[in-house]
């Protein structure tokens, strides 16, 4: 790696200010929506209004006749031109899922897309959509996964036995031993809601066909822009290098703009169909029922300890509800087999066995979402820690410090496979007590203000990020990420460009590797410009997603760099007569270590292109160079997060008064990135915890499909928090782990342990998230049946 | 989202757009601050065929003040409530009210009147309307009624308007000397719809309660006027130490007059038990004004 | 019936003359005719607040609002928020220097939200920002740098006085 006098450790670690919000800052950034070109039309989809039923009849003829309309698609149109979205089978799975991109002859969930409409503008598209008539045979749909897999419910694929999209057993260690010879066993129920990302800007894309160049140009709003390209060319039939996709400035990703979906997919082929540019802009009311969801799990789980409160076993039973088709790309297995697999988190469980079921539903797909799977997995363990301990007569914390991996137990391999290295458990639960005062707060518990009930969560997490090639992805998955490059480029003017294919959706990915650049580089932080959207441009990469990125970029830019550095000494050593060993560079110029003869990078760049003629050959290579960069495994991140909750017992209403936070996210590049990356997940995270959840009714229809209905936090419901860092270097290159998923983990088990414990003064407790009042008031006993 | 076609007209005279109203027979709709109406047009739940934009009129901005009532014109926006300093002083209970409705940019725009003609069973203004003995002022092109607020609400959405008809203002009766008021409401956020609130007039006057004013905000009608509630109350001693007892029965026996409709965020238990909780906390904080008063 | 209409009105110090239909939005108008694409819509129902602009000296929603209502009217935008010396506002400044800009798609309607706040009440309470700005979602930041701004561009404003 980088000789050591080289690394520069100025950049890295501070809180650079990020050039890229400027533009955010004037109104002058582009967006998927504000991109328009000459003779653009318009598309607008026609959803299905039933959750489940046999598409009769398809009648689009007064639509096709309204003025304005260019063009009115039907499934019957594509069916047999294009490839649907098929899952893979696998041995876990029941059967395939496969989705129209247009619905053929059947409908699975409201707000499946039946016909696109293109139009001259987006209203026009509209009228014209009121214009179609569907003949609809309604058929009894399937609306929660217990009685979806009876033997009995209707069939949403016709492959799909029990509507099982994924079904899947695991155990490792003796659990029945474990079980049988236990000091103490403990069972709890717990139940999460259906959410989704919202981001604040919804899917779209612009579709633009051209003979010359790049036949078909995407302007999509998504995170994996290389991936987007692959399955683009491959279900249009078409040479991948003759697409060309471009993530512009994206209004929030979160995991939701990670998967393939039909509509994008319907506008590529309407833009070559027609030779026109198309626009398609997801409006609200299409994105709470046509991007994918999240969560939506039911899980019974059940420890056994010894008499100290060691964990011996953990066995869970686990029931997601996973919508109406296998999510393209990450399959159906995502939640299911995540909060399986990981509900051990930071804690030495020597047994582990879990039976976990993602059972197709009449509703929107569930998707990757903020940290899928853990969020559940971890509180409905830290909810059972805190029964346990108190079964125990132990304190909370004691129980967590007795389990959690110690580092002098590292590296670790837990019941699940995973191996613990490079990553502060401990340390993060000591910071975040000692941060929080928490005997204090725990001896003052009992003085909450008048009429409330007062109650402290301690939750602890851990969160395996930048996963590399050797870590497993769930069966069903379609592809296995884990490499991804970027391109340095010293420009002839003696500027650096970057260029990698990791979009930023707020993160400042092109901030934060100009920063590790310079440090590697001896380049001035103004003189590095990133491109970080374009496949046109950047080399291969699977995007962002999964707390990568920075890891990623950062990692394939230190080996990149490694080799422009040699490049330019190499030349630099030739230009100055000097000896390789006795240059350096910084702030863009080579110099020898007295400094006595200075090169600029300018003049150097200058010359090796425009006049190139009297430098050797071998020492003039170009100053490009791309890595690919793959940390074979993943870096643990950890988190402690310490939270105070005052119930109303009266309304059911759940204040947070204090939150306290200690993170382990590894080196830090640009820690006022970080803390707003783990700031905002924990906002995320209170929405979880106490206010989002997408309702059906039983016959599948959604209930929440304004923003009215759906409740984010506001700024009034997100709590000041203290957030602390007790970081541990990963193996990674650089140190850098991900951080932007992690404290939403954390979030949903503190702020559900800290309701619990209120309640628990009570004689009551909760099952059931989103903790909204009435649940609340439920879990203390009030009779809310009863008239009067 | 975008908005269906429809006729629009910006008439500058209230004579001109009561002629508008009248012609589109039924199918004209009164633009004012647009915040309950332009979401509708935007998810095309309203196709209505004219709207007829108030906004260019003169002389509904007004906010007035007699001995006997506060009148308050069609175009006067929640945040001008906010910003009287009469309305503050002298209607503390529509001010404190308006302080739950919505946000700021929303309450520029949106009007109270709107929100009455509206008649969300969650707003605030139609129970506020109905708590101080309101009127409401009707115009059309044959001419002008006043209707009580009890009379105008019908029901879930529905009023008293008749096509072609326009609320152009509301009256607000002054409560006696010695009133205590309070409005209390139990929301998931600030802002959202309340799944239940109460507001409150008490007059007291020698440790007695002379008058009492009760409506309970969110319970699927409209505004519901818990008038047994209010004759209970009326004549009876409103000590310090008797009344969380009294108010906890009051509380009870509206409860038992309630069976309101379920949603996404509450079953109808919930909300009739919040309800119970809105009108005790409503009565104590009305009650403890009352002394604040004197 | 007219579907269009000829509307007027000046947005962010210079005047327009435009042909509209009657139903487009202000927000429509002004990112699809003025190609002022720094209002974002992001519900189109009046709740996330991204949309919002000042009008007539006011913060409105303008997907609530019908551009044929801002005939005559004086519409500032977040394109308009530079002074005339093209230095940004402090408030700007400050979202800027606090790292109040995740993704950015709110940050037009916080802007204008906290504009208006600040020129209404200099030196609000956390709990005065929390609440004039619990119209408008941010679903990146968590809120903390947006009110750290707030306090700082206030902090800055009132130090200029």
């Amino acid at each position: 790696m980088s000789g050591l006098r080289f690394v520069n450790e100025k950049a890295v670690g501070t809180s650079v200010l990020p050039d890229e919000a400027r533009p955010l800052l004037d109104g002058e950034a582009r967006f998927l929506n504000d991109i328009a070109f000459p003779g653009m039309y318009h598309v607008a989809f026609l959803r299905s209004q039933h959750a489940h039923a046999l598409l009769r009849g398809v009648d689009t003829s007064r639509a096709k006749a309204h003025p304005g309309v260019i063009k009115v698609l039907t499934g019957r149109d594509l069916h047999g031109k294009v490839e649907p979205f098929r899952s893979m089978p696998n041995r876990f799975s029941g059967g395939q899922s496969v989705q129209d991109w247009l619905a053929v002859e059947k409908v699975r969930f409201v707000g499946e897309a039946i016909c696109a409409v293109v139009a001259e503008d987006r209203a026009t598209a509209e009228d014209a959509i009121e214009l179609i008539e569907v003949d609809y045979e309604p058929l009894t749909p399937v609306t929660n996964p217990r009685d979806g897999e009876k033997d009995d419910a209707p069939r949403i694929h016709d492959t799909c036995v029990n509507n099982y999209l994924i079904k899947r057993e695991y155990e490792r260690g003796d659990v029945d031993a474990a079980f049988a010879s236990a000091h103490l066993t403990v069972r709890r129920g717990f139940r999460i809601g259906r959410k989704q990302a919202l981001c604040l800007e919804g899917r779209g894309c612009v579709a633009a066909f051209r003979r010359d160049g790049f036949e078909l140009s995407m302007w999509m709003s998504h995170q994996l822009p290389y991936v987007v390209r692959h399955y683009l060319a491959r279900h249009l039939g078409m040479a991948e290098n003759q697409v060309r996709v471009v993530a512009p400035q994206t209004g929030g990703g979160f995991g939701q703009k990670a998967s393939i979906y039909p509509e994008e997919f319907v506008c590529a082929w309407l833009a070559r169909l027609l030779r026109r540019p198309v626009k398609w802009v997801e409006d609200r009311l299409e994105n709470m029922v046509a991007s994918t969801h999240a969560r939506e799990q039911d899980i019974e789980l059940e420890l056994a300890v010894d008499a100290q409160g060691h964990i011996l076993a953990l066995r869970s039973n686990i029931w997601v509800d996973v919508g109406a088709y296998s999510t393209y790309l990450w399959s159906a297995g995502m939640e299911p087999l995540q909060t399986g697999g990981l509900m051990p988190g930071p804690y030495k469980v020597p047994a582990l066995r879990y039976l976990t079921r993602g059972v197709a539903t009449n509703k929107t797909p569930v998707g990757p979402y903020r940290a899928v799977g853990r969020p559940s997995a971890s509180a409905s363990l830290e909810l059972l820690l805190d029964e346990t301990a108190h079964r125990l007569g132990i304190d909370p914390v004691e129980i967590r410090r007795r389990n959690l991996i110690d580092q002098d137990e590292m590296p670790y391999r837990n019941a699940n496979n995973l191996v613990h290295d490079n990553v502060g458990y401990v340390p993060c639960l000591q910071m975040a007590l000692s941060k929080a005062g928490y005997d204090q707060l725990r001896a003052a518990q009992g003085q909450a203000p008048a009429g409330k009930l007062r109650g402290i969560g301690v939750a602890c997490f851990a969160e395996l990020t930048g996963l590399g090639t050797s870590t497993p992805v769930g069966p069903g998955t379609l592809l296995q990420p884990g490499r991804d490059a970027v391109t340095l480029r010293l420009e002839t003017t003696g500027t650096l460009t970057i260029a990698a294919a990791l979009p930023s959706q707020g993160q400042r990915i092109a901030t934060a590797m100009r920063q590790v650049a310079a440090d590697e580089l001896g380049i001035s932080m103004d003189d590095i410009s990133c491109l970080t959207n374009d496949t046109g441009m950047a080399p291969y990469g699977f995007g962002t997603f999964a707390s990568r990125t920075a890891v990623f970029g950062s990692g394939a830019v230190i080996q990149a760099a490694a080799e422009m550095r040699r490049r330019i000494l190499a030349l630099a050593a030739f230009l100055l007569d000097e000896p390789v060993e006795n240059l350096t560079i910084s702030s863009s110029v080579v110099h020898t270590l007295d400094r006595g003869k200075t090169l600029s990078l300018r003049d150097m760049a200058e010359h090796s292109f425009f006049s190139a003629k009297d430098i050797p050959q071998d020492l003039n290579q170009g100053f490009e160079v791309t890595s690919f960069y793959d940390p074979k495994h993943g870096s643990f991140a950890a988190g402690a997060h310490v939270v105070v909750v005052d119930v109303d017992p009266d309304t059911g209403a759940v204040e947070i008064v204090r939150y306290v936070a200690a993170e382990d996210v590894g080196r830090l590049i640009n820690p006022a990135v970080v803390e707003g990356q783990i700031i905002g997940g924990i906002a995320q995270g209170v929405g979880e915890a106490l206010l989002e959840e997408l309702v059906y009714d039983e016959q599948g229809q959604p209930r929440t499909v304004t923003l009215a209905d759906y409740l984010v936090p506001s700024a009034l419901e997100v709590p000041n928090i203290e957030l602390h860092h007790a970081n541990t270097p990963s193996g990674a290159l650089g140190g850098f782990k991900g951080c932007g998923e992690g404290s939403i983990i954390g979030a949903l088990g503190g702020i559900a342990c800290a309701v619990a414990d209120a309640l628990r003064q009570r004689g009551g407790d909760i099952h059931d998230f989103p903790a909204s009042p009435e649940r609340v008031l439920r879990g203390l006993g009030v009779a809310l049946d009863d008239a009067g | 989202m975008k908005a269906p076609w429809f006729d629009y007209q910006a008439p500058t005279s209230l004579a001109d757009a009561l002629a508008v109203l009248g012609q589109a027979e039924g199918d004209g709709r009164v633009l004012a601050g647009g915040q309950s109406l332009m979401p509708m047009l935007n998810m095309r739940i309203a196709d209505p065929a004219v709207l007829v934009d108030i906004n260019r009129i003169p002389g509904l901005d007004g906010i007035e003040e007699t001995d006997a009532s506060l009148s308050v014109g069609a175009l006067v926006r929640h945040a001008d409530i906010l910003n009287s300093d009469a309305v503050r002083a002298r209607w503390p209970l529509l001010h404190e009210a308006t302080t739950y409705v919505a946000h700021p940019a929303i309450r520029n725009r949106g009007t109270v009147c709107g929100s009455v003609s509206h008649n969300d069973p969650a707003a605030e203004h139609p129970s506020i309307l109905a708590t101080y003995d309101g009127t409401v002022v009707i115009a059309s092109a044959e001419g002008r009624r006043e209707v009580p607020a009890g009379e105008f609400s019908q029901g879930m959405l529905t009023t008293a308007l008749e096509p072609g008809e326009m609320v152009v203002g509301v009256r607000y009766a002054r409560p006696p000397e010695g009133t205590g008021s309070a409005f209390v409401e139990f929301a998931r956020r600030l802002g959202d719809f309340a799944i239940a609130g109460a507001a409150a007039l008490l007059t007291v006057r020698d440790g007695v309660c002379e008058r009492a004013r009760l409506t309970i905000v969110g319970m699927g009608e409209g505004p519901l006027r818990a008038t047994a509630a209010e004759d209970a109350l009326t004549g009876t001693k409103l000590e310090p130490g008797a009344a969380p007892g009294l108010f906890a029965d009051v509380a009870h026996e509206v409860k038992a007059t309630l069976d309101p409709a379920e949603d996404v965020h509450a079953s109808s238990g919930f909300r009739r038990h919040l309800a119970g909780v809105m009108v005790q906390r409503a009565l104590t904080a009305a009650l403890m004004r009352t002394r604040e008063t004197r | 019936m007219a579907r269009e209409q000829s509307i007027t009105l000046t947005v962010n110090g210079r005047e327009y003359t435009r042909t509209v239909t009657v139903r487009t939005s202000l927000a429509d108008f002004l990112r699809d005719h003025l190609h002022l694409t720094g209002t974002h819509t992001g519900c189109e129902h009046g709740v996330c607040g991204a949309c919002t602009v000042s009008l007539n000296g006011r913060s409105a929603r303008s997907c609530l609002t019908l551009a044929v209502q801002a005939d005559g009217g004086d519409v500032v935008t977040i394109e308009g928020l530079r002074d005339d010396e093209g230095e940004w506002s402090p408030v700007q400044k400050a979202f800027f220097e606090n790292f109040a800009v995740q993704c950015g798609f709110c940050t037009p309607g916080f802007l204008i939200t906290a504009i208006e706040l600040l020129r209404g009440n200099p030196d609000p309470s956390e709990e005065e920002i929390r609440e004039y700005l619990s119209g408008n979602i941010c679903r990146c930041s968590g809120y903390q740098a947006i009110i750290k701004a707030v306090q700082a561009a206030a902090a800055a404003a009132r130090g200029q006085e």
